[in-house]
């Protein structure tokens, strides 16, 4: 069997990670209406994406920022929600076990939801640094390119459709959340619980500080609580 | 234009984003997660999304609770009806567009 080349690898990530762009894409539109409500300009909403591509994030450090919170708590709950990476990145880097150590640093750049949801499913026997960087390109680009686009269409749009499009951010999150929700009453409880706690603990401090602190204390409940279903499943993996 | 706050919460942003997705691979072998551990960082998307969901979707339009109460239902329906996220985003933004436009 011959090996494939880099560039087939490549090739080969880009074609599987097509699907991806149609998700990525208006995301990025919507990303860029949010940035102009907050008063960032062109350049800041485009820098924002080139740099930190990681699209919640960058919406909730609109959300937070449009509603007056600190830069340094905004910094602290994008590296809280961002955390996640750590468990998808060390799964990504196991499977390119043997890409020397400083592409795997430029590489690490590229992990977000998306890829590592098709490269951690992807046969052993593709999952290389070309096939990642493949993948790596239908969300980075569309990414960017959405976020464009988005800056271009905030200033032709109606007063009436840019005061709906404050509801975006919300309604990508309920449709994020959802899915997860409806397999696991368990994680509709926490998801409850977590609404709850953020809205007494905003009654009596900052709204911000308020978030990252039902994020932590809700996150730290539920992984304390033994979840059968899920032991199921990490077992099944393993087989 | 670049705001000098906007410049410095982009750079404080990058830098905190790329430190998760960097350290497994300068750590590559030192990198092993408890189960506890691990349940609670795959938690942490779904309560970090609640929080920001709310009481924060009731200020969408302050002056104007419904606004978010509605539109927030119409993509939670659609959503657990097993719509793409994009389809709820559209569809919350056309519940709103009605809500400004007819009330």
């Amino acid at each position: 069997m011959s090996a494939q080349s880099g560039k087939s690898q490549y090739l080969q990530g880009l074609r599987d990670g097509l699907p991806v762009i149609l998700g990525v894409f208006p995301v990025g539109i919507a990303f860029a209406v949010i940035a102009r409500q907050a008063g960032w300009s062109a350049a800041e909403s485009l820098a924002m994406s080139a740099f930190v591509f990681a699209g919640a994030s960058q919406m909730m450090a609109a959300g937070m920022y449009i509603q007056g919170a600190s830069l340094f708590a905004i910094i602290l709950a994008t590296f809280i929600l961002n955390l996640r990476h750590l468990i998808m990145s060390t799964c990504i880097s196991n499977r390119m076990r043997r890409t020397p150590a400083a592409l795997k640093l430029l590489a690490a750049f590229g992990v977000c939801d998306e890829t590592f949801a098709i490269f951690s499913t992807a046969e052993k026997s593709k999952c290389s640094l070309p096939y990642f960087l493949g993948l790596f390109g239908t969300v980075y680009f569309p990414w960017v390119l959405g976020t464009a686009a988005g800056i271009v269409a905030s200033e032709f749009l109606p007063p009436s459709l840019t005061a709906s499009l404050g509801i975006a951010l919300y309604a990508m999150f309920i449709g994020l959340l959802m899915p997860g929700l409806t397999r696991s009453k368990k994680l509709a409880a926490l998801v409850l619980l977590t609404a709850l706690c953020n809205f007494f603990l905003s009654r009596c401090m900052a709204s911000s500080w308020a978030l990252i602190f039902s994020t932590l204390i809700c996150a730290a409940v539920g992984a304390a609580f033994p979840d059968p279903e899920e032991e199921k499943e990490t077992a099944n993996d393993k087989l | 234009m670049i705001n000098s706050d906007v410049l410095l919460l982009i750079l404080g942003m990058t830098v905190v984003t790329y430190i998760p997705r960097m350290l497994p691979a300068v750590l590559i072998d030192k990198m092993r997660f408890g189960p506890k551990t691990e349940k609670f960082l795959n938690l942490i998307p779904y309560t970090a999304m609640a929080a920001l969901i709310f009481p924060g979707i009731l200020s969408v339009d302050a002056a104007r609770p419904e606004i978010g109460i509605l539109g927030g239902l119409a993509a939670g329906v659609l959503a657990w009806k097993k719509c793409s996220p994009m389809i709820c985003v559209l569809a919350a933004i056309g519940v709103d567009l009605i809500l400004y436009t007819l009330f």
